[in-house]
C-alpha cells in the first residue's frame, strides 16, 4: 500500500498504476530507481512533456514514413501473389499500357504445350470521365477478349466481384463494362448506371473489388468493343495474359514461349495511334511514357535477368534469318510513333515478346521500394537526430540543475554508476513514452490516411516496424541520457554541496 | 579508532593553489561526540569530507580500525559511505522529488529497499518526531524537520560514523538545540562516533573532543 502512498502527488489513476506495472516487471531495487526516476520526469513535467512530444513527432514520423514503403510491399504481395499466369508483352515495356503486339501471335501461343488459356488484352489510359479529367489516380479501359476470360480458372476481377455481374458472353459488343470499387465510389455509379469515359458512354453492370492499388483502376469491356473506342487496330493487342496448366514451372514456360518467336520481327504496325493526339496533356504524358520506358528497360539490362540470356543468344541474327524489316524501316516506325520504342530494337540482339510472371513483376517492386527504403531511412534520421538532441538538450539542463542532488547521493553511498542508472533510466522512460505515443499516432495516422485517401495509397504500419521504432525509440532515450549523464559525474558533484 | 596522519589537501584554483589542511595528525576515539572548530577557511568541511572518504588528500592518511582509506577501490569506498557513515550537511540534504521516507530510504535505492529497512526508516522517523510527515516533501517541511529527515537517514545505516557539517548553521537556536539533541540521544543509544563542524560553541559540553583548526593546521 505503501507504493501507492508515495505515488500521491501525482494524477491519482496512472503513476500508481504505472507503479504497480514496474514493480511487476522489475525487481526490487530497479522498481525504486524507476519510481525515482519517474518522479524526476514529473518534477517538471512541461520540459519532460516537451522532449516527449519532440521525440513522438519523430517516431510517428517513422512510422508514417516506412509504412509508405511497407504498404508497397503489402500491395506487391495483395496485387502479384494473386496473379498466377504470366504476361506476355511488347519487350522493355514497362506495363501493358506501353506495350503492342500482333494479335495473331495469340493463337500461336495458345498451341505452345503447357499453355490452357491465353486471354488478349488491350490497355487504354482514360482521359475523361463525365467530362472530368483523370489524372491522378490513374484509370484504364481494359479490353479482354471475353471468352477466353471466362475460361480463366483465375480472374482477378472476376473472383473480387461486389456487385451485379461480371462481363458473359452476351456483353461482346456492347459497351457493358465492370468497374472497380474506387471509380465507381469517385463518380457515384451503381450497376444499371450509364457514364461517359473519352467521350463514349459506357453501361455499368458490375462492380469489383481487389483491395490493391495497383488493380483497382480498371474499367473492363469487351476487346472488340474497346477498339471502336480507341483507334486501337484490329490486328493489334497490349499484352497477352497466359494462364498455364502448371505442369511446367514458370521459367520454363517463359522459356517456352519466348522460344517460339525468336527471330521474329514485331511487324511494322503502328505503335498506339492514340499518343498522336495533339493534346498537351497528352504531350507531357508521352514524355513520362518515354522516361518510365527507359527506366524500364535499363533495369532490364542492369539486372541482368537471367532467363533472357540464353534466348537472346540464340538470337544474335535476327534480321539475317528473316530478312523481312530493314533496320531504316524499324528506325522510321520509332521516329513517326509517339512512343519511343525500347534500346533493344535496333540491337542484334533483340527479340519481339518479353514474357513475365507476377514475380517478375514483383521483383521490380521490390528494387523501387528499396531505394525508397534508403531514401526514408534519410529522412527519418533527420528527424530522429533532431529528437535526440532534444533530448540530450533536456537532459542536460536537468543534470546540470541537479549537480548538488548528485552530491547527496554520492555522499550517502551512490556509487557514479548507479547516478549513470537513474539519468538513463529517466531518459529511457522518456524514450519509452514517445515510442509508445509515436508508434500511436503513427499508426493513427496511417489508419486515417487509408480511411480518407483509399484511392492514394495503401500504407502498412506493420506489428514489426511498431516493434522496431519503440525500440528505436528507447534506444534513442538511452543514449540521450548517456552523455548528459557522463557529464554530470565529470562536474564532482561534492564541490557544488560544499560551495552551498 | 580514526587515525589521521599528516594530512595536507591542497586545491588547484585555476593556476594558483589552495592549502586547505597544511598536516594535520589527530586521532579519535571510537563512541566520541568530537567538535571541529576553527574560523571560516580553516579547512574544517575539508577535514570532515577525507575522513568520509568524499574527497582524497593530496598526502597523508585516513586509517579506520586501522584500515588506510587511501588504500580502498572505488567500490569500497562507495561501500563504507554507504554502510559506514551518515552525513548531515547545512543544507541540500535532501532530495526535492522524493517524500521524507524515500529521502531516508534513498542510500539503499541502488541496492534494494526491503520491508525491513522501510520499517526501521518509519520508526527513525517516529523517533525524530515526524510520524505524520513521513509523505510530506523537503518543500513542505521546515529547516529544522529537514535536518531531523537527514538525521534519521544517517542513522539508519546505524553507522560508524555520523559527519556532520554545520548541521544548525540555519536553523534558529531553538531548533538547533532540539536537532543537537537527537544527535545526543542517537550517539548515546547506537555508541557511534559523531564528529560535528560548528561555529556555535553553546553546545559543545565538557565531555567532548574538540578539534581547533586554523590555517589549515591545528590551532595550539
Ligand atoms: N573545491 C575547492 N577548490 C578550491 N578551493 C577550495 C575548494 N574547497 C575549499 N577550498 C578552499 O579551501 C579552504 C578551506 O575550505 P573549507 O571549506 O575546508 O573551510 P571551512 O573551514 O569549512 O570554512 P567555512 O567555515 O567557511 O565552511 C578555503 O580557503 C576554501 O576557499
Ligand atoms: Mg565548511
Amino acid at each position: 500500500m505503501s507504493t501507492f502512498h508515495n505515488c500521491r502527488p501525482f494524477p491519482p489513476a496512472t503513476l500508481p498504476l504505472f507503479c504497480l506495472l514496474i514493480s511487476r516487471i522489475f525487481p526490487l531495487e530497479a522498481e525504486a530507481m524507476l519510481k525515482f526516476a519517474i518522479r524526476n520526469l514529473f518534477s517538471r513535467p512541461v520540459r519532460s512533456i516537451l522532449a516527449l512530444l519532440g521525440l513522438t513527432v519523430a517516431i510517428a514520423g517513422m512510422v508514417g514514413l516506412f509504412s509508405v514503403a511497407e504498404g508497397l510491399d503489402s500491395m506487391v504481395n495483395t496485387t502479384f501473389g494473386r496473379i498466377p499466369g504470366l504476361l506476355a508483352m511488347q519487350p522493355g515495356a514497362p506495363v501493358p499500357l506501353f506495350s503492342s503486339l500482333p494479335a495473331e501471335w495469340g493463337e500461336e501461343i495458345e498451341e505452345i504445350e503447357g499453355v490452357s488459356v491465353v486471354n488478349p488484352n488491350i490497355w487504354q489510359r482514360v482521359n475523361l470521365i463525365n467530362n472530368e479529367m483523370v489524372v491522378s489516380p490513374p484509370r484504364f479501359l481494359f479490353g479482354a477478349d471475353i471468352s477466353s476470360r471466362l475460361a480463366l480458372k483465375a480472374d482477378v476481377y472476376r473472383d473480387d466481384m461486389i456487385a451485379g455481374r461480371y462481363l458473359t458472353l452476351k456483353d461482346q459488343g456492347t459497351r457493358n463494362v465492370v468497374i472497380s470499387k474506387p471509380i465507381a465510389n469517385e463518380f457515384n455509379l451503381e450497376p444499371g448506371d450509364i457514364f461517359n469515359v473519352n467521350g463514349y458512354d459506357l453501361t455499368v453492370v458490375g462492380i469489383y473489388f481487389c483491395e490493391s492499388l495497383l488493380l483497382d483502376v480498371a474499367i473492363i469491356l469487351d476487346i472488340d468493343e474497346i477498339r471502336s473506342i480507341s483507334r486501337f487496330g484490329p490486328d493489334l493487342v497490349s499484352s497477352f495474359y497466359v494462364e498455364t496448366t502448371k505442369e511446367f514451372d514458370d521459367e520454363e514456360m517463359i522459356d517456352r514461349i519466348q522460344r517460339v518467336f525468336v527471330g521474329r520481327d514485331l511487324p511494322a504496325v503502328k505503335f498506339s495511334s492514340q499518343n498522336i493526339d495533339a493534346n498537351p496533356i497528352q504531350t507531357v504524358a508521352n514524355f513520362f511514357d518515354r522516361a518510365l520506358k527507359s527506366f524500364g528497360s535499363d533495369n532490364g539490362k542492369n539486372g541482368g535477368e537471367p532467363e533472357d540470356r540464353p534466348i537472346n543468344e540464340n538470337n544474335s541474327h535476327p534480321n539475317e534469318a528473316n530478312g523481312k524489316a530493314t533496320d531504316s524501316e524499324k528506325t522510321s516506325t520509332s521516329e513517326s510513333s509517339g512512343m519511343s520504342q525500347p534500346d533493344a530494337i535496333n540491337d542484334e540482339e533483340f527479340f519481339p515478346l518479353e514474357v513475365r510472371n507476377a514475380n517478375d513483376w514483383a521483383k521490380r517492386f521490390t528494387r523501387f521500394s528499396r531505394d525508397l527504403n534508403i531514401f526514408l531511412a534519410v529522412l527519418t534520421g533527420i528527424g530522429v537526430t533532431i529528437a535526440v538532441l532534444s533530448i540530450v538538450n533536456t537532459m542536460l539542463m536537468s543534470v546540470s540543475e541537479r549537480i548538488v542532488e548528485f552530491g547527496i547521493l554520492k555522499a550517502n553511498g551512490w556509487t557514479k554508476t548507479d547516478v549513470l542508472k537513474l539519468v538513463t533510466f529517466e531518459s529511457s522512460l522518456l524514450g519509452l513514452a514517445g515510442g509508445v505515443l509515436g508508434c500511436l499516432f503513427g499508426f493513427l495516422a496511417t489508419q486515417f490516411f487509408n480511411h480518407y485517401f483509399p484511392t492514394r495509397a495503401q500504407l502498412y504500419a506493420s506489428p514489426e516496424l511498431l516493434a522496431f521504432s519503440l525500440a528505436f525509440s528507447i534506444l534513442v532515450g538511452v543514449i540521450g541520457g548517456l552523455y548528459p549523464a557522463v557529464w554530470a559525474m565529470r562536474m564532482m558533484p561534492m564541490d557544488a554541496i560544499r560551495r552551498g | 579508532m580514526i587515525r589521521i596522519q599528516n594530512i595536507r589537501k591542497v586545491y588547484q584554483r585555476g593556476d594558483s593553489e589552495v592549502h586547505a589542511l597544511r598536516g594535520v595528525t589527530c586521532e579519535v576515539a571510537e563512541n566520541s561526540f568530537n567538535f571541529v572548530v576553527g574560523p571560516s577557511g580553516s579547512g574544517k568541511s575539508s577535514l570532515l569530507y577525507l575522513i568520509g572518504a568524499l574527497d582524497q588528500p593530496t598526502s597523508g592518511d585516513v586509517q579506520i580500525h586501522d584500515r588506510s582509506l587511501s588504500q580502498f577501490s572505488n567500490k569500497q569506498r562507495d561501500e563504507f559511505r554507504r554502510n559506514q557513515i551518515g552525513f548531515v550537511f547545512q543544507s541540500f540534504n535532501l532530495l526535492r522529488n522524493l517524500t521524507a521516507l524515500d529521502n531516508v530510504l534513498v542510500p539503499y535505492m541502488p541496492v534494494g529497499i526491503s520491508s525491513e529497512l522501510r520499517r526501521r526508516a518509519q520508526e527513525l522517523l517516529d523517533r525524530v518526531g515526524l510520524k505524520d510527515r513521513m509523505t510530506h516533501r523537503p518543500n513542505h517541511l521546515s529547516g529544522g524537520e529537514q535536518q531531523r529527515v537527514a538525521i534519521a537517514r544517517a542513522l539508519l545505516k546505524q553507522p560508524q560514523m555520523v559527519l556532520a557539517d554545520e548541521p544548525t548553521g540555519e536553523l534558529d537556536s531553538a531548533t538547533g538545540a532540539e536537532v543537537f539533541g537527537y544527535l545526543r540521544d542517537l550517539h548515546a543509544e547506537q555508541s557511534t562516533t559523531v564528529i560535528v563542524v560548528t561555529h556555535d560553541e553553546r553546545y559543545i559540553r565538557d565531555t567532548d573532543r574538540v578539534i581547533a583548526l586554523r590555517d589549515g593546521k591545528l590551532a595550539v
